[in-house]
């Protein structure tokens, strides 16, 4: 394990291990941190994890930790890890399983006290609409071949289909589809897990929450957000299902192999990667887009089926139950991109495992609505706790090649979790606080309580303390549905 | 002789396990996961069927991981829970198996995949042992 006598501060919230640290690092390893969160990175294996990654070939800069990091496999959750075209290596293990897992807010023109009368039916509703479960199918048939449309289209196939405004796609990183995907580089087994998936929320810490805009922090951008005090939002965590999984765990399979075949050395057998130039790092990257496009198109059915839920459960009974599209954006993705690297700017491969994209003002990937106040980031609490809406800015581009922290980050084993906290109690203390629950499972529940998380309040203040991503809105939860 | 733990990590579950050979690494392997999807007091025992799984792959490690993602594959897409296995083949890189189990109503985890983080088949004095991470 790394002694904390190797890591150096180099900053208020920054911590560096030089690349002197072990023979095999090619860069050196950055950590943002507050005392507290490197003391518990400490406390498990991922600080080794992350030292592990700046072995990779053509990683450049320096490999990065963002303040939620935590154990994962391979990576660590919570890392950055850039390398350069066109030979440096893209690695399927540093996009994770859950390939674009990410967050989309919505938000509504509806107060608070207006919805409190009618929270359990909305509760309902969207329990209702959206289905939730270990590989539960939902109600979108899709006919033959469109799975295919649905992988290399993404949110444009959803529109297609009528499940999509195109507000909803220039609210959505990259538009909601990723160029370059192809659907003949997903296995057959990774398409039968997905064919009966799309808008489906699954289990684990996957989520759909109703929460309350509490406090602004930024007027400018949360007005250009639309958010505002006492509004009612909705934030959908989810990514591409059983399919993602199966794209992964094929790419990883396959690139046991590939590795010995480019004569590529690794500490440990998860990090398997190939040259981005190669035709296994082309088809691995394509393959990987196309889950990406299907996340996309999950989230996006999901927030259609929200949009019907508000509808049945609210019509009527508030002034306007519309729900509109803040923002849409992954946080396990790798993404081919331009950064400034010592005075030049070059394209790298960005991985982002478990951190969010947050790009700085008038960067061209905006959404032109945004484009001046910079990219929306969007940041999940764990259940029953606060979740955080930030703004990219030119530093994260400095600094961090536009990424940010992407949650509160695990502190506690979800065996030790269930141990201490017993899902109906858990249930009863969030009711107790106002919470409605809908959960299919409450061992699924205990797992993901609040207690086997780090404070999300914490972490987000290391990243606006960095100048990295800064604050807009703190939501709070009132009602969480779940698998 | 069935021969495995659930051992601690923070985000995801780890198995360990042991067999006198890789055959029996495998069937134990197997087993473990079934333990971790579903308990089995929930397994019906009138529905029970027996599905063939065969599996080529390059090393000890791979066909180790192979075998179970096959198993997870069949556990999301139909629920389906292995608690007997059947090694017909078996080699440091091919296993041919007739797994017996059953669909049941709910999964205990969901697990995603397993991964290859540290996975190292080593020999000890009692056989071979193993810890498999799987994401969840």
């Amino acid at each position: 394990m790394v002694d904390s006598r190797a890591i150096k501060r180099v900053d208020k919230y920054l911590y560096e291990i030089d690349a002197s640290f072990r023979e095999d690092m090619r860069v050196p390893a950055r950590l943002y941190a507050d005392a507290e969160l490197l003391e518990h990175a400490l406390g498990d294996a991922s600080v080794d994890q992350l030292v592990n990654t700046a072995t990779l070939p053509g990683v450049v800069k320096y490999v990065l930790a963002m303040p939620d990091i935590h154990q994962g496999y391979g990576f660590p959750i919570g890392g950055v890890v850039a390398t350069q075209l066109p030979d440096g290596i893209i690695s399927p293990g540093g996009v994770g399983y859950d390939i674009n897992c990410g967050v989309r807010l919505l938000g509504t023109h509806i107060l608070e006290e207006e919805i409190r009368p009618y929270l359990d039916e909305l509760a309902t509703a969207i329990y209702n609409y959206c289905p939730s479960g270990v590989g539960k199918g939902g109600e979108i048939k899709l006919k033959s071949g469109e799975l295919d449309r649905v992988l290399e289209e993404g949110s444009r196939w959803a529109k297609a289909r009528g499940f999509a405004t195109d507000e909803d796609l220039e609210r959505t990183e990259v538009g909601g589809c990723l160029e370059g995907a192809d659907a003949a580089a997903v296995s057959a087994k990774a398409k039968e897990r997905g064919h009966d998936q799309v808008g489906t929320l699954g289990a684990g810490n996957h989520f759909i929450e109703v929460d309350v805009v509490r406090d602004i922090y930024d007027e400018e951008a949360a007005q250009r957000y639309g958010l505002f005090v006492g509004q009612i939002a909705v934030q959908i965590h989810c990514g591409s299902r059983g399919l993602g999984h199966q794209v992964c765990t094929d790419y990883v399979q396959r690139f046991q192999q590939t590795v010995q075949k480019y004569g590529i050395r690794l500490p440990d057998r998860e990090l398997v990667c190939a040259p981005l130039n190669s035709p296994d790092g082309q088809a691995y990257l394509a393959a990987m887009k196309a889950a990406a496009n299907y996340a996309f198109a999950n989230r996006q059915v999901l927030a259609h089926h929200v949009r019907r839920a508000f509808v049945e459960a609210l019509s009527g009974k508030v002034r306007n139950p519309h729900v509109f599209q803040v923002y849409d954006v992954g946080h396990n993705m790798a993404k081919i991109e331009q950064h400034e690297v010592d005075g030049k700017r070059i394209t790298l491969c960005v991985h982002r495992k478990g951190a969010t994209r947050a790009f700085g003002p008038y960067h061209p990937d905006i959404p032109s609505v945004y484009r001046d106040v910079g990219q929306p980031v969007l940041v999940p609490g764990s259940m029953g706790t606060a979740s955080w809406v930030l703004r990219g800015t030119e530093e994260a581009m400095r600094q961090t090649f536009g990424s940010t922290c992407h949650g509160a980050g695990r502190s506690m084993s979800r065996t030790q979790a269930k141990k201490k906290v017993w899902g109906g109690e858990l249930r009863e203390q969030l009711e107790g606080q106002g919470i409605r629950v809908r959960a299919g499972s409450m061992s699924g529940l205990a797992e993901e309580a609040p207690s086997a998380y780090k404070d999300v309040d914490r972490v987000v203040e290391v990243m606006h303390g960095s100048g990295i991503a800064t604050k807009v809105a703190r939501l709070v939860p009132i009602a969480i549905i779940k698998g | 002789m069935i021969d495995f733990e659930e051992v601690e990590h923070t985000a995801d579950i780890a198995l360990r396990i042991c067999g006198r050979d890789l055959s029996e690494l495998l069937v134990n392997a197997a087993l473990g996961l079934g333990m971790l999807l579903a308990d089995s007091a929930d397994m019906p025992t009138d529905v029970v069927q027996t599905r063939q799984v065969e599996v080529q792959a390059f090393d000890p490690e791979s066909l180790l991981v192979g075998w179970l993602s096959e198993l997870v594959y069949w556990a999301e897409k139909d629920r389906f829970v292995c608690h007997k296995v059947e090694v017909q083949e078996i080699s440091s890189t091919h296993i041919k198996a007739a797994c017996t189990g059953s669909c049941v109503p709910e999964l205990r985890h969901h697990i995603k995949a397993v991964t290859y983080h540290n996975l190292q088949i080593v020999q000890t004095d009692r056989g071979l042992q193993t810890t498999v991470v799987f994401d969840v």
